[in-house]
């Protein structure tokens, strides 16, 4: 059977179907497949990737995080915060020709406000003046938005609110061509430098560049998203050449390091944490959350569960938004630990329920914490079941643990604490956390623009929160990436979107 | 005949109807939200409920019912949870994929299915008979995932001889109709095999023989159209349910067919995807069948006589 297979094979192979490195074409894997081309919904990283390749912004991210202009060349805020005004260039066209203007982005923004389009991303605008009565349906259009002439619009909002120029960087904020709004689903009208060619759903996209595109063509003709579910076969791929850049999984670190690959690691704006539910017994006491956090012994799972991808946290806000020095305020500490447990009235230990995503590749290192727990007499089960039933579950409050991460939408520490542990979202979506003080720290910290006020008072804020330990806080995770020998240019970036491969290049020879 | 075929169509319609009860019910029995695989992280409540109010989820589940059987049976299966697409357009765009796919893994399974069985009946119990039926038996045996890596890691990594996934041309065809049609081509090497072994020892071919036909005459004039019978047999069975897909050889080659299409679905609780496709598949594996059972008609006349008596 085997000879025969080989026949098959090679007399296929004979007819010409070999197939030699595309060196006009540049291809990465997705996991998954994204929800289609409309910004509107672009509420996953995927999707969101691929928005910020085809659309363009007021203003967006560069690799290193800084923020840069997009379709505004020049944008100032007033004294008090409250008003932004844009300058636009006048030579970005879309990809259909036609000439971007103010106006398109007075509809863009309205659009997604708009409460026809049933938007999940509206609280990136709702803060606009006016935004909220239209919203509702009682107005036409939003107040704050206004045209002052050809080339400049302001956006005025009730308060100051300094992370606001950030949301104009995110994919839902992206620039639509006004005349091409019908069918976003499928067919994007966006700016960006590059153009769809196809979207064959769970298979692949496939992107030309824009040759024209204001901010300079991207080096390499196309771009191939494939869609590869199986974590094993994106691998196989790499290894056959036929994927440019591969992010390895942490299971496969170990197997990757002496491979003879390019290799780039990345500090992600991410925390992974387990969440406890602040607002019932037994989590409503902060000695067994204490204890909780001194259980664990952090650095050992990094070194040797994780091959020391991963920095230890000083609390929830990864350190590059922290000034001065980063320490965890939660050393391994387990006869600390039993002292807080008792002080707590768990003389003779509890019993307790994880709950986790199916598909977590971290199941090894879940169990790692499970032993350290059971060792100062916490003992926790661990409850699995996909992710949907997972999410909805901690929606509605349901698990008194669960296990999670948090990737920054902007880089911003105040993406770490707002819509983590600020009451109206922790209690409605998250671990049932609410306090006062620690409230009003980050109301504060979104008025005040970026100073070194804010700045040390990040720092108290996730000092605060680590003090009254709502979550176990686990660690920041680096991702490595590989990309193959014929790849020049690539440089990972931390924000999700940042990355549009524009300076990459592919071809023969060093 | 032709009133066969509209009593048998007419027979799948209590079926159907069976499959949207039950695929309905189960949708809102398990636990999860659709709604949450749409929001992302930072919704409002507001939008929560005018997502709810917009599909219809928030009706009674009775209601939601009726709507949606009044709906299929005007043809229209509903839109998307996430996409917003009409989940006829989804399917539409899949399913010519997953047909491509399962019928070039049907023919794999029947030539080497087949050929080998016939092999393998020449000389009953030699060593290539054990050999092939000791493959065979690994072939029904190895799951699916692992055979699909197995074939990625050798013949397109190792080998290069092939690419390892994809989607296109003929090339990427080959090793996930291999992976999906081995299991088919194992199972129907053991059934011809036994099928002429069974063929062989009756008087019609010791007749032929005693004529003194050659060998190879009696073999596939004679013995071998008793196999199809077997072979149709398979066919309706497995090829039925490569038309739903092949969720684990869809994943692994990248494969972007109707298997995927359902678990994505399921996994996100997008509704009228799961209604749609399951519906679909079901629709499939009725027509399937009807149509293997009036080819058992076409190719044994005993089958067709008996029919037409009972009629």
């Amino acid at each position: 059977m085997l000879n025969a297979l080989r026949v098959l094979i090679l007399s296929l192979l004979l007819a010409g179907c070999t197939k030699d490195i595309d060196y006009q074409t540049l291809t990465i894997p997705y996991s998954t497949d994204i929800r289609g081309f409309d910004p509107a919904f672009a509420t996953d990283l995927r999707t969101g990737k691929v928005i910020s390749l085809l659309y363009d912004n007021l203003v967006r991210f560069d690799l290193d995080m800084n923020l840069v202009p997009g379709a505004a060349k020049h944008w100032s805020v007033s004294a008090d915060g409250r008003k932004y005004t844009f300058i636009i260039r006048n030579n970005i066209r879309f990809h259909n020709g036609d000439l971007l203007t103010v106006d398109d982005i007075i509809v863009s923004f309205e659009r997604i406000l708009n409460p026809q389009t049933s938007s999940p991303q509206t609280w990136l605008l709702d803060r606009i003046t006016g935004a909220k009565e239209y919203l509702q349906g009682y107005t036409d259009s939003v107040r704050g938005l206004t045209v002052i002439n050809d080339s400049t619009l302001t956006i005025e909002l009730d308060e100051p609110f300094s992370p606001f120029i950030q949301y104009l960087a995110m994919p839902a904020t992206a620039i639509i061509n006004k005349n091409e709004m019908e069918h976003l689903t499928n067919i994007p009208a966006g700016s960006g430098p590059w153009k769809l060619d196809k979207w064959e759903r769970d298979g692949e996209i496939l992107f030309t560049r824009n040759i024209d595109y204001w901010d300079g063509s991207p080096k390499i003709e196309h771009l191939r998203i494939r869609i590869l579910s199986e974590i094993m076969t994106q691998s196989a791929e790499f290894e056959a050449g036929s994927l440019d850049i591969y992010e390895v999984p942490k299971g496969e670190l170990e197997y990757w390091r002496d491979k003879d690959y390019n290799k780039k690691e990345e500090n992600e704006l991410i925390i992974r944490y387990v969440g406890m539910n602040c607002s019932r017994p037994p989590f409503d006491n902060i000695y067994l959350r204490k204890a909780m956090n001194y259980a664990i012994d952090r650095e050992k799972i990094i070194h040797i569960l994780l091959n020391g991808s991963a920095t230890i946290t000083s609390g929830p806000v990864p350190p590059r938004f922290l000034t001065g020095e980063v320490r965890t305020q939660y050393e391994y500490n387990p006869g600390k630990a039993i002292n807080l447990l008792k002080k707590a009235g768990y003389k003779n230990g509890l019993n307790t329920e994880l709950y986790v995503a199916g598909g977590s590749e971290m199941f090894h290192v879940l169990e790692a914490l499970q032993s350290d727990w059971a060792a100062v007499g916490i003992n926790v089960e661990i409850k699995r079941s996909d992710w949907n039933v997972f999410k909805t579950a901690v929606r509605e409050g349901k698990p008194d643990l669960y296990y999670l991460d948090w990737y920054a939408d902007y880089p911003d520490g105040e993406n770490f604490l707002y819509p983590l542990f600020h009451s109206k979202e922790s209690m409605t979506k998250r671990n049932r956390f609410s306090d006062p003080d620690v409230d009003a720290i980050i109301e504060k910290i979104q008025r005040l623009p970026d100073n070194a006020e804010r700045q040390s008072l990040i720092v108290e804020a996730n000092n605060m929160i680590a003090d009254k330990a709502p979550w176990v806080f686990l660690w920041h995770s680096k991702t490595t990436y590989l990309t193959q020998k014929w790849i020049g240019g690539f440089r990972p970036s931390p924000i999700f979107n940042a990355q549009r491969y524009t300076l990459v290049t592919k071809q023969i020879g060093p | 005949m032709i009133r066969y075929f509209i009593n048998r169509l007419l027979q799948a319609i209590p079926v159907l109807f069976g499959v949207i009860i039950i695929t309905f019910i189960l949708m809102y029995v398990i636990p999860g939200d659709p709604v949450v695989s749409m929001v992302g992280e930072r919704y409002s409540e507001e939008t929560i409920q005018r997502l709810r109010e917009e599909m219809h989820l928030n009706d009674p589940v009775p209601i939601q019912f009726i709507r949606y059987v009044g709906n299929v049976l005007k043809g229209d299966f509903g839109k998307s949870f996430i996409t917003g697409e009409p989940v006829t357009v989804i399917i539409m765009e899949k399913f010519p994929n997953t047909m491509m796919l399962a019928v070039v893994a049907m023919i794999f399974a029947v030539l080497i299915g087949v050929s080998l069985g016939m092999i393998s009946s020449i000389s009953p119990g030699s060593i290539l008979d054990r050999g092939i039926m000791i493959l065979a038996l690994a072939g029904i045996s190895a799951p699916v995932f692992w055979v699909g890596l197995i074939l990625v890691l050798v013949v397109g990594v190792m080998l290069q001889w092939l690419p390892p996934t994809g989607f296109g041309g003929i090339e990427y065809i080959i090793l996930p109709a291999l992976t999906l049609g081995l299991r088919s081509a194992a199972y129907l090497a053991r059934l011809t095999r036994s099928t002429m072994l069974e063929v062989l020892s009756q008087d019609y071919i010791r007749t032929a023989r005693s004529k003194g036909l050659p060998e190879w005459k009696v073999f596939l004039k004679h013995a071998f159209p008793n196999t199809l019978i077997p072979v149709i047999t398979v066919i309706g069975t497995d090829f039925g349910s490569y038309l739903s897909g092949a969720v684990l050889t869809e994943s692994i080659f990248g494969w972007p067919g109707m298997g995927r299409l359902a678990l994505e679905a399921i996994l996100k609780r997008d509704f009228p995807v799961i209604q749609g496709t399951v519906l679909f598949m079901a629709v499939m594996f009725v027509m399937v069948n009807v149509i293997v059972d009036l080819l058992y008609g076409v190719i044994d006349p005993r089958i067709r006589m008996e029919r037409t008596g009972k009629q």
